[in-house]
């Protein structure tokens, strides 16, 4: 099979999925949160529009805080308003949640055991035309060595909800960085589906190569494995939308049960998702093991797809990795 | 039994006020004492910040805030934070003097088992209502403190304490201007300005003034007051509590490090003190005979 007939098909099997926008399904949930906790409050740093928040204050405006650009100071006052009694949902750029106010990340919240719910929108390359001062590829790997945090990347508009519902119900004095998109993104989960924060959800059945993968390369992965399958190969899609905690049980079944692994994430390949996947193998499984995200370098500027596609984290690029990698007898 | 203290006012009259002030000087060197004690358990600390900054929690302390020893965290209470993590050991001098630690823990300080380490936890010790220790957080979180109990319709007040060198956090005037933006009128910062950070005179490594006009310009209502004189520390903070202005308040406190003992008074570098095993005692008797 050639590059062009694998991306032809990747196309094809794309066409089944609907684009629906991030942003804006985040708008809708946290409205829908909201309506159903009085206690809910949400902090913005002059990025009311860009996080599709603006419904939401239209709808509450006593309930938005808007503390114009000044990250570090949101933080700090999500961190007060939680100490006395308040749902405290931060509504910013991942880019500068996770980097800008890392230490209030850290100490006002995640040492002080809070719980505020930490919003970082526009991650990865979904703000890809910003360049790499606002696309976000190295959160995951700074949040996830924060004792006391939980990392979550929601893969579509669907989970992102359940995430959201989940995040404000669990118990517990903790944050959590929920990792979120910005514009259109294929729409797969199911809704019926049950979401449990830590635990992961096997998409697709596979002995040959497991693909382990979250947030927008989730659907690249599924296309990926129906394009395997064409083909022979049987790839199994685990959804680890939790990378923190890692669910330990479901990675160690993958590696029992397949040949190879690949995992894939719109993120720098050190520290993220894939970091996580080999401590918890810690190399004593003996098999392939191939990482698939950003290569350590800063993108080019560029609208989000064709970037995706440009550093290959897209199906095709999954295909023909899976076909080439070793695979283990 | 302890009862709730309710803060306030001082006595209005002349001799009302003398006594006012002869307590808070009692209160002040009780303070030092406990820092000092604490101080020799480790042979070292942020002593001199204490005895510099007693003044002040002595007025905070049994004039200014409201608490409850038996329950720290009683819901009608003022809140105190500490910004300034490394002032732990004044802020647990002060709370031992409250009655909201006993005395008997200061032979612990700063050891493992210890509910006084050396930098401020909240989780380890009762009263202390933030862990800290990273300048430039604690104003931030006291500005989401008072939306917060503003939304509960709580008429307790947020006290801040920061410290000359923590201004040079650009945090902190993110929180500045928020806390103007939003009148909070319950929101009282308290700074030490000792004109002594890490290394050397705070003056020489980021001048900070003019700072009363600094923080007028963020909107803030500001007194300045020498942070050593019991009778104008207790009109500052009576006037910030009294304010009608929808402003929220700065007492800015003039200190001298290692007040109250003279030694101490005179080193150079006193930002982080060691002091010899034998010269505890000296401390101990120098601050006696000059109260």
């Amino acid at each position: 099979m050639t590059s062009a007939e694998i991306q032809a098909r990747s196309a094809a099997l794309r066409a089944f999925y609907p684009m629906r926008v991030i942003r804006e399904q985040f708008g809708r949930s946290m409205i829908a949160l909201a309506e159903q906790r009085g206690d809910l409050v949400a902090l913005t740093a002059d990025l009311m529009y860009a996080t599709g928040m603006a419904p939401f204050g239209e709808r509450f405006p006593e309930r938005l805080i808007n503390l114009g650009i000044a990250e570090q100071n949101m933080t700090g006052v999500a961190a007060g308003l939680a100490s006395c009694g308040k749902l405290a949902v931060v509504c910013g750029y991942a880019a500068f949640t996770s980097l800008r106010a890392i230490e209030q990340a850290k100490v006002d919240c995640a040492y002080n055991e809070v719980k505020v719910i930490l919003c970082g929108l526009s991650a990865g390359l979904s703000y890809g035309v910003g360049g790499p001062t606002h696309q976000t590829f190295e959160d995951v790997a700074i949040m996830r060595a924060i004792p006391n945090m939980t990392v979550v990347v929601p893969s579509d508009t669907i989970e992102l909800d359940q995430a959201l519902q989940a995040a404000a119900a669990r118990p517990g004095d903790a944050p959590i960085y929920l990792r979120i998109g910005r514009g259109p993104e294929h729409a797969f989960n199911d809704t019926a589906a049950p979401f449990e924060i830590g635990r992961a959800r096997k998409l697709r059945e596979g002995r040959d190569i497991s693909l382990i993968a979250n947030g927008p390369m989730v659907v690249e992965a599924l296309i990926a494995a129906d394009i395997l399958a064409e083909h022979g190969i049987g790839a199994s899609v685990l959804n680890m939308h939790t990378v923190k905690p890692i669910d330990r049980e479901a990675v160690l079944s993958e590696a029992a049960n397949v040949r190879g692994m690949i995992v894939v994430e719109e993120h720098n390949i050190h520290g993220g998702l894939g970091s996580a996947v080999l401590e918890v193998l810690r190399g004593g499984h003996g098999f392939p093991v191939e990482l698939i995200g950003i290569e350590d370098i800063y993108p080019p500027i560029g609208p989000t797809f064709a970037l995706r596609e440009s550093l290959g984290l897209c199906a095709s690029a999954i295909v023909a990795r899976a076909m080439a990698m070793p695979r283990r007898n | 039994m302890v009862s709730e203290r309710q803060g306030g006012s001082a006595t209005p009259q002349a001799d009302g006020g003398n006594r006012l002030t002869a307590e808070l000087a009692r209160r002040a060197y009780n303070i030092r004492r406990h820092a000092l004690r604490m101080g020799e358990v480790q042979g070292q600390g942020y002593v001199a910040q204490a005895l510099g900054f007693a003044d002040v929690l002595a007025v905070l302390y049994f004039q200014a805030l409201r608490y409850n020893p038996a329950d720290p965290h009683w819901e009608e209470r003022d809140r105190c934070l500490l910004s300034i993590g490394h002032y732990a050991i004044a802020l647990y001098a002060a709370l031992i003097e409250a009655g909201v630690l006993p005395e008997t823990e200061i032979e612990s300080y700063g050891s493992d088992d210890s509910r006084l380490p050396m930098s401020g936890m909240a989780s380890y010790t009762p009263g202390m209502e933030i862990s800290g220790g990273s300048l430039g957080q604690g104003l931030p979180i006291a500005v989401g403190v008072c939306l917060g109990l503003k939304r509960k319709a709580s008429r307790s007040f947020v006290y801040n304490l920061l410290s000359d060198g923590e201004l040079n956090e650009g945090s902190t005037w993110e929180a500045a201007q928020s806390a103007s933006h939003w009148q909070l009128d319950n929101l009282i910062a308290v700074v030490d300005v000792n004109n002594q950070q890490a290394d050397g005179p705070s003056s020489q490594v980021m001048s900070f003034e003019p700072l009363e006009a600094r923080w007028q310009s963020f909107g803030w209502h500001v007194a300045r007051v020498d942070g050593n004189d019991l009778a104008a520390l207790s009109e500052a903070f009576d006037s910030a509590r009294n304010l009608q202005e929808p402003k929220p308040r700065v007492i800015i406190c003039d200190t001298r490090m290692g007040r109250g003992v003279p030694f101490l008074e005179g080193r150079e570098k006193a930002h982080f003190i060691r002091v010899d095993p034998d010269e505890w005692a000296l401390a101990l008797e120098q601050l006696r005979l000059e109260a």
